[in-house]
């Protein structure tokens, strides 16, 4: 492949054809265009003229220029060119690839992974045996066919730790288990660990070490913790750069249980700075949801910060049985527990009942002895349902009969009566102190002061099952803590105070370790290594490389300690380990972790991840001649005056194409909306028969003509409206001529015709056949107004009687003919109730307007006029047609003033009675 | 034939507001087809006869105002009948006359046949016969004669150019020659010195297409009559313009030289231009008025 200007061609020879381009410009130039055919008969005049020059026109030159460039498109698209080329790679040693395979490179491994088959194709095409060697998980060097190892580059993925010793003196003896020597390319992480170097120093005397290593710095995330009312995140970056703005994004259940993104803050990494502080405040209830941090777009597991315990706030309720000495707050028997609690604690208050239902985590007593019954039963039914109920002895407890014959269910022993004193100075024996706490306590492994002294207590009876109850003791073995599994919760009974009077353990640190272990107090510094020696974790879900967590499967438990301080490693996977109720998250990177950037000899080329693909551009070349001729034949066809239809074809094409769109149509239907509501419109429903719609619009407009002369109504021009397409909304009424062979309007119109219905428009309904069969199935217009009236909201009818408001709402009419003088006109029936009120001319029918006018009587012909206001369609004979004519309008008058006013002229028929009530 | 209803619904409207149109009778005396003047009874002529009262059935612009203004009847100014003048008509029916540069314009044939016609409906109004040249439609007078004729133009002929019909000439009547007069200049001679051997006088009336007139073709273009019978290639149509318009203007001028030899009169009319104004000029210069 010949490289010409980062451009090679597969074709180079071809090229030489671009010499001909200067001799096809004089050749294209030297041909005049094709003759134009025109019709011209004065060509008698023309005989005998001779063209001046033997020249003719010239092909234009931008014209020429195009030809040119399309045939220069079409050499350079057939020479093969390749973007990108690539040099064959040298060496025919076998090749080992190494990958760090940590977290760090998570965010880039799709990056690592195309170019690892980059180079595996190029060394498959070389025969280059290739093993691969992940320094995560270190297996013995196969060597094998490149294409073996392209299939398996999927199954590939990062772990979540960096090389370890382990891994790394795995990956020594594999490689020294290799004989002959063997080329090498190291995909880094950008991530320094120990032992990298010695590592790189064997792989280069085995042969030639080339890295690639992504330029961008590696970013982490330290674990959250909880500082100054506020979520404290760390972030950190592997080198030093400019300035920086990275998005932390907070995950965790929304209250429907899918997990969004509660929140997004945004650190800056300041210039020249390796770390970066975000405080982020969030509400203790959207913090207690929070179940990991992380970096935008950083999709690695060192990006994570899981969070656990130690950020939840619990919900603590807290009561006392003594209230007498309020005042003095240092005595309060609650004063050590609301010290232990308030670094992370909210504290609910309120009475027991009150409480309960707001569901606090824990309800601690402290020498709480009478219960009402009400308040036993939702306790006992709380703790059942998970809570956990922390007991303290006092002097009432001791005092009191609870528990002395029977197990109390909020206790978890029975109480021998009265308690004892120790150590005081009227007893005989010393205060005691704690016995070491037995391996099946959770207290176990915790370090026991010297100074703690217990001077009384209350104690146990001793039932059967005493013993598996007792989780701490004193050195005389009578119990100092019990507890007892209640449903889903437990109850503890501190068989002292809450506060000092009777033991020193309040004053401890013991006793918030202590709490601590009961999950009643998740102190922050939870994860300290003393603070869990001797507990086992058993990982709940673990992470990937990548970030995700997985279900940890069955993976085996980790000890306290280690859980606390080791490193991270297939040993200990980062993730989510629970002992009890207790959650304690290990992220990938500890609270003093730094990333440190690799640093590579200078003698070892380090490349960059991005690769640019080849990319052959001949076919593009050609599809550019092609364009380009095309462009060609429409500018000769332009220039020789024969665009016409094929340019008319062209810009209708391009009209399809660009069809008018959704605004176009709402435009229209905007105008439609303001033309309709400027005035007072009457509209009619358009039939799709020619004839009649435009009868019924020359009607409307005599109709309109005639309200506008002799009435206050002044309509506009009326409208024409497709029940498919137009809003019904603005016209008050709608005349609906009845035409056998008019579509049956769709479902959604029919919709919006009831709405209108039901909003006070008015249908005139006019089956133009002078009802000759009285509406029966008879005639064709009658069927078709039975089948388009069947889906509406239509009440029932009755013929106009003759004290309906039509007869009266203008003039005073007794029949409404049309062009035909038929009789019956159907309106709404009236009401059964309605009565003639003594006096009155009228019964007082509808309230409303009826919903729809049906009659026969073919109005539009009657009411037509033409632009010059001239009856279109004789009425009648004579005279007596004119004044049918005359009453036709009266009737539309009528009609208009009724979908108008309403029953306006109903309420006519009170006027004597008001009149008469005026009088007075 | 529906072309015919159609030619002559448009003439008549081109025709209605114009007053009827009487030729002069130049040579009373040789109209020889009815016998002499002076009929001694009413009917259309230049001269008074009598005064009748209006009767139903009068068109209004028959109604003598200055008698009728003197009482309360209205009156009827009749005239002696004299003798009719003959009118031939010869319109193009040629290939080149059915050529039209833009849609928006009719063709020269269209136009010609709707001036001609018109012509035709006036004379009829105006009590003339109207007929063609040569042997196929002698000139009558009457209403149907009119439908006559525009049956007659509603054929097309197949020549590109079609002489101009000089036989069957009636001596001292008047012909009006309806052509775009692009074709041989001598068949158009011979017809026009013929007509002057007899004693007709009349009117050329050219009908041409804008494009005719300003040439506006460039490139190399291959001009074709209508007919396809000649056809002309040239390399630069632009350069054609200076030397068409020359000729064009020779032609004309030759055409000027011809009517001014026999007492004719030339008209030039383009289709791009009303056709009033074109019926106007022809209807007087077949009244003898435009000189």
């Amino acid at each position: 492949m010949t490289v010409l200007g980062g451009i090679g061609f597969t074709a180079p020879w071809l090229l030489l054809a671009l010499v001909a381009l200067p001799i096809l410009w004089l050749i294209l130039r030297a041909v005049p265009p094709a003759p134009i055919r025109r019709l011209f008969p004065a060509v008698s005049l023309l005989l005998g003229l001779r063209d001046d020059e033997s020249v003719s026109d010239r092909t234009p030159w931008w014209l020429l220029l195009l030809r040119v460039l399309a045939v220069a498109a079409v050499i350079l698209g057939l020479a093969g060119p390749v973007l990108n080329p690539r040099q064959q790679a040298e060496g025919d040693q076998p090749l080992l690839v190494v990958l760090d395979a940590s977290w760090a490179g998570a965010a880039r491994w799709t990056q690592q992974i195309d170019l690892l088959e980059a180079r595996l194709t190029e060394a498959g095409r070389a025969n280059r045996p290739v093993a691969v060697l992940r320094l995560g998980a270190p297996e013995d060097l196969v060597f094998q066919s490149a294409a073996a190892w392209r299939s398996r580059l999927p199954g590939l993925s990062p772990m979540p730790w960096q090389p370890g010793q382990a891994e790394l003196a795995a990956a020594a003896q594999a490689v020294g288990a290799q004989a002959g020597g063997f080329d090498t390319l190291w995909l880094g992480d950008g991530l320094d660990y120990a032992g990298r170097t010695e590592l790189l120093e064997t792989l280069s005397a085995r042969g030639a070490v080339t890295v690639y290593q992504s330029p961008n710095p590696v970013l982490g995330l330290r674990p959250a913790t909880f500082a100054d009312g506020a979520v404290q995140l760390t972030l950190l970056r592997a080198e030093p750069g400019p300035e920086r703005i990275q998005a932390v994004l907070a995950l965790g259940p929304d209250p429907a249980g899918t997990v969004r993104v509660l929140n997004r803050s945004e650190a800056r990494f300041a210039a020249g700075e390796t770390e970066a502080q975000l405080a982020l405040s969030l509400p203790s209830e959207l913090r207690a949801r929070v179940t990991r941090f992380e970096l935008e777009g950083q999709r690695a597991a060192g990006a994570v910060a899981l969070t656990d315990d130690s950020l939840a706030r619990h919900e603590v309720a807290l009561f006392a049985g003594r209230q007498d000495r309020e005042g003095l707050e240092l005595l309060s028997p609650l004063h050590y527990l609301t010290q232990v609690l308030v670094p992370n604690s909210d504290f609910i208050d309120g009475a027991l009942l009150d409480v309960l239902p707001a569901n606090p985590d824990i309800v601690v007593l402290a020498d709480v002895v009478t219960l009402a019954t009400l308040e036993r039963s939702a306790l006992t039914e709380w703790v059942e349902q998970g809570g956990i109920l922390v007991r303290f002895a006092g002097p009432r407890m001791a005092a009191s009969d609870i528990g002395r014959d029977e197990i109390d269910p909020l206790l978890p022993v029975r109480l021998r009566s009265g308690g004892r004193t120790v150590g005081g100075a009227m007893s005989w024996g010393e205060a005691k102190t704690l016995a070491p706490f037995a391996d099946t306590s959770p207290f176990y492994g915790l370090t026991i002061p010297d100074d703690v002294t217990v001077s009384t207590q209350v104690m146990a009876q001793p039932d059967p099952d005493l013993a598996d109850r007792v989780i701490a003791a004193l050195s005389d073995g009578t119990p100092l803590v019990t507890r007892k599994a209640l449903g889903l919760g437990q109850v503890v009974l501190f068989h002292v105070t809450a506060d000092a009077e009777w033991s020193s353990l309040p004053l401890s640190g013991l006793y918030v370790e202590m709490l601590d272990r009961l999950a009643v107090s998740s102190a922050a510094k939870s994860a300290d290594a003393i603070n869990l020696e001797g507990t086992v974790w058993s990982p709940l879900r673990v992470m990937d490389g990548f970030g995700q967590l997985d279900d940890a499967g069955n993976l085996p438990g980790v000890d306290g300690t280690a859980l606390a301080s080791a490193a991270i490693g297939p040993e200990l996977r980062p993730g989510v380990y629970a002992n009890e109720s207790r959650r304690l998250a290990r992220n990938v990177l500890g609270a003093d972790s730094l990333l440190t950037p690799a640093q590579w000899p200078a003698s070892i080329p380090v490349l960059g991840l991005s690769i640019a693909a080849e990319q052959p551009l001949g076919g593009w070349l050609l599809s550019l001649a092609l364009v380009l001729l095309a462009l060609d034949v429409a500018a000769s066809l332009a220039l020789s005056g024969r665009l016409g239809p094929l340019g008319r074809a062209a810009a209708l094409l391009g009209l399809l194409l660009h069809a008018p769109g959704a605004e176009a149509q709402q435009a229209e239907a905007d105008r439609f909306a303001r033309d309709a509501t400027r005035e007072m419109v009457l509209a009619h429903v358009l039939t799709g028969n020619r004839a009649v719609d435009d009868l019924a619009l020359a009607g409307l407009r005599g109709l309109s003509d005639t309200l506008f002369f002799r009435t206050s109504v002044e309509p506009a021009a009326p409208f024409s409206v497709d029940l498919e397409r137009d809003e019904l909304a603005f016209f008050p009424l709608l005349y609906w001529p009845v035409t056998p062979d008019q579509p049956q309007p769709s479902h959604a119109a029919y919709a919006r015709l009831n709405t209108y219905l039901r909003l006070g428009g008015m249908i005139l309904f006019d089956t133009r056949d002078a009802d000759i069969a009285r509406f029966g199935a008879g005639s064709p217009n009658g069927q078709k107004l039975q089948q388009l009236a069947a889906p509406l909201d239509i009440p029932p009818l009755e013929p106009v009687p003759g004290d309906h408001v039509l007869t009266r709402a203008f003039y005073l009419l007794q029949d409404f003919p049309g062009r035909h003088a038929s009789t019956d006109i159907w309106v709404e029936a009236a009401p059964a109730d309605a009565e003639q009120i003594e006096g009155m001319p009228f019964r007082n029918l509808n309230d409303g307007v009826t919903p729809v006018v049906i009659g026969g009587n073919d109005w539009a012909a009657a009411w037509a006029v033409d632009d010059n206001g001239r009856s279109m369609l004789p009425v009648g004979r004579g005279y007596g047609g004119e004044r049918q004519r005359e009453l036709a309008y009266r009737f539309g008058v009528n009609l208009v003033m009724h979908v108008l006013t309403g029953n306006y002229k109903s309420d006519q028929v009170h006027v004597p009675a008001l009149l008469d009530r005026l009088g007075q | 034939m529906s072309v015919a209803p159609a030619l002559r619904h448009r003439a008549e409207t081109a025709a209605a507001p114009l007053p009827p149109l009487l030729a002069r009778a130049e040579h009373l005396a040789g109209t020889v087809l009815l016998g002499d003047h002076g009929r001694r009874r009413a009917g259309l002529g230049d001269d008074f006869w009598q005064y009748r009262p209006a009767q139903p059935g009068d068109s209004r612009r028959m109604i003598d105002h200055r008698r009728s203004a003197r009482g309360d009847q209205q009156y009827v100014r009749e005239r002696e009948w004299q003798i009719a003048q003959s009118v031939m008509l010869w319109v193009d029916q040629g290939a080149s006359m059915r050529f039209s540069s833009d849609k928006r314009t009719e063709t020269k044939a269209d136009r010609a046949r709707l001036l001609a016609l018109a012509v035709a409906i006036l004379l009829v109004r105006g009590g003339e016969r109207v007929g063609l040249t040569g042997t196929t439609l002698p000139p009558r007078r009457g209403n149907a004669q009119v439908h006559r004729l525009a049956e007659a133009w509603s054929r097309d002929a197949e020549a590109d150019y079609a002489p101009p019909e000089h036989r069957a000439m009636i001596p001292h009547a008047r012909a009006l020659f309806v052509s775009d007069f692009l074709g041989d200049l001598g068949e158009v001679e011979l017809a026009l010195s013929k007509a002057a051997d007899r004693g007709v006088r009349g009117v050329l009336m050219q009908v041409l297409d804008p494009a005719e007139e300003s040439f506006p073709y460039r490139g190399r273009t291959l001009f074709e009559s209508v007919g396809g019978t000649l056809r002309h290639e040239t390399l630069k149509a632009g350069e054609l313009r200076e030397r068409y318009l020359i000729r064009l203007a020779e032609r004309r001028d030759a055409l000027m030289a011809l009517t001014r030899a026999t007492g004719w009169q030339l008209g030039l009319h383009h289709t791009g231009d009303s056709a009033q104004s074109a019926l106007l000029w022809l209807w007087r210069a077949l009244d003898g008025r435009v000189r």
